[in-house]
């Protein structure tokens, strides 16, 4: 199952995620994402690569396990 | 301050044995241990397996399961956590510094046992470094044997921070998460563990499953190193049977009654001690901090709090600002302020599970247990008026 992953020691809080996935990240008060932890469903894997591919950390990733 | 002289056996003195009369050098050592029976990796296994020993260092993995889950070839390196971070803890620096030639048994036994070529012992206190490289003179192994120097930072003594540092980086837990027994020292299977389990290793693999067993909870027969400090008349390091109850512990050090802190800085807060018995999982890295009734329970975890703070690696944003929130809270919580409390609870939900390694969640775990056991303490402060107490600092911290 599809599920997205955040490198804490990359991630810098932009925040660019939580606009493109607003389904799957939140931001928390100091601007760092919150996820909700659900799968990614086939139909939302676009979206949710275009935010991997977004974020300027590179601290997005999707896995598949 | 506990010095690693205090140092104390209830029941039958294992991996302790032969330290009344002081340190351990080669020739002591095999008269008090006898030698290092070479047995193979699959005795190895099922001798863990048999008496359900698990990993010394907090976590406690079960030791069997490491082994199995190493590659049948090409285990690369043995290493031996000697960090011990948690700044309450003595139980590995003394074994390192008075029974080095145990933990080196545990070490080298099992490294032959797996054809790894490396053995590399991470530590931190200097007498310690100094003794265990003093052992190394003492005897041959045929095999690569490093000391290495790691920093105190308390999460530098996370596994992977650790290898980190081995290999020359940074001592701070990597983003990814990776299992040592896959690709630990230089992305190489490796066995890492604990210098008491070494130590545990090392006396199992002489007596055998049946005597290891002799002492102890039939779950996890065997003993077990407690580090005991606080409000007690006789910190120090003490080697118990598993399983033993609580109170024993506490009575035997002359500790004051009061609630009990368990498993160190990551742990959970008693509200009482009664029926309470010391076993892996809860007592973690065996560390036992009694509180007392004269000091202000509040002030005391704020310090702790501040400390853990300062602690933080620096990499994970909600790590170091959840823990400087949550200083502040408490701050606020123990002046009397409502909206403290409110915030806590809030930011006692946003740290866990958020970072490359398990501070947060540690932070978070001793943090819920504190409001939960000191409820009343709580509704004291958040009249105004305090509870009275002075913050004595019982539990170190922030100075």
């Amino acid at each position: 199952m599809n599920k997205l992953e955040i490198d804490w020691t990359r991630c810098d809080g932009h925040g660019l995620c939580a606009g493109l996935v607003p389904d799957d990240i939140l931001l928390d008060e100091w601007g760092f994402p919150v996820l909700r932890g659900r799968e990614i469903t086939a139909g939302e894997l676009s979206d949710a690569r275009r935010a991997v591919l977004a974020c300027p950390a590179l601290a997005l990733r999707l896995t598949n396990r | 301050m506990i010095t690693v002289d205090d140092t104390r056996v209830i029941g039958e003195a294992r991996v302790l044995a032969g330290l009344d009369q002081g340190r351990l050098d080669l020739q002591r050592h095999l008269l008090t241990h006898g030698s290092l029976p070479v047995l193979t990796r699959d005795q190895y296994t099922k001798l863990c397996e048999a008496v359900g020993l698990r990993g010394r260092g907090g976590a406690a993995f079960p030791v069997a399961l490491k082994l199995q889950d190493l590659p049948a070839r090409g285990v690369e390196a043995v290493v031996v956590n000697g960090s011990e971070s948690e700044p309450v803890s003595r139980k590995d620096r003394l074994l390192l510094t008075q029974s080095p030639h145990l933990v080196l048994d545990g070490a080298v036994g099992l490294a032959h046992a797996l054809g790894a070529p490396h053995v590399l012992i991470a530590v931190h206190d200097a007498r310690a470094a100094v003794s265990i490289r003093e052992a190394l003179m003492e005897r041959d192994d045929r095999l690569a044997i490093e000391v290495q120097e790691t920093p105190g930072r308390f999460v530098a003594g996370e596994a992977r921070a650790v290898l980190s540092a081995l290999e020359g980086g940074n001592a701070v837990p990597p983003g990814r998460r990776v299992l040592p027994t896959r690709k630990g020292y230089h992305r190489r299977p490796t066995f890492l563990s604990n210098v008491e389990t070494f130590a545990q290793l090392a006396v199992l693999a002489r007596l055998g499953s049946r005597g290891f067993s002799s002492t102890g909870l039939i779950s996890e027969p065997g003993t077990q190193l407690l580090t005991i400090d606080g409000a007690v008349q006789r910190p120090g390091v003490i080697e118990t049977p598993t399983g033993i109850p609580l109170d024993t512990v506490l009575q035997y050090a002359g500790a004051q009654a009061g609630p009990v802190l368990l498993g160190g800085y990551h742990g959970r807060w008693l509200p009482q001690t009664e029926g309470v018995t010391l076993q892996r999982p809860e007592v973690s890295a065996g560390i036992i901090l009694a509180l007392g009734s004269d000091t202000c329970p509040l002030g005391e975890i704020t310090r702790v709090t501040q400390w853990l703070s300062s602690q933080s690696a620096g990499q994970c944003g909600p790590c170091v600002f959840g823990l400087a929130a949550l200083v502040d809270d408490f701050a606020r919580l123990t002046a009397g302020d409502p909206r403290g409390w409110h915030d806590a609870h809030r930011h006692l939900g946003l740290v866990p599970g958020r970072g490359a390694c398990a501070h947060p969640d540690g932070t978070a775990r001793f943090l819920t247990s504190a409001l939960e056991v000191f409820d009343d303490d709580v509704q004291h402060h958040l009249t105004g008026r305090g509870c009275g107490r002075p913050v004595l600092g019982v539990l170190g911290g922030t100075r």
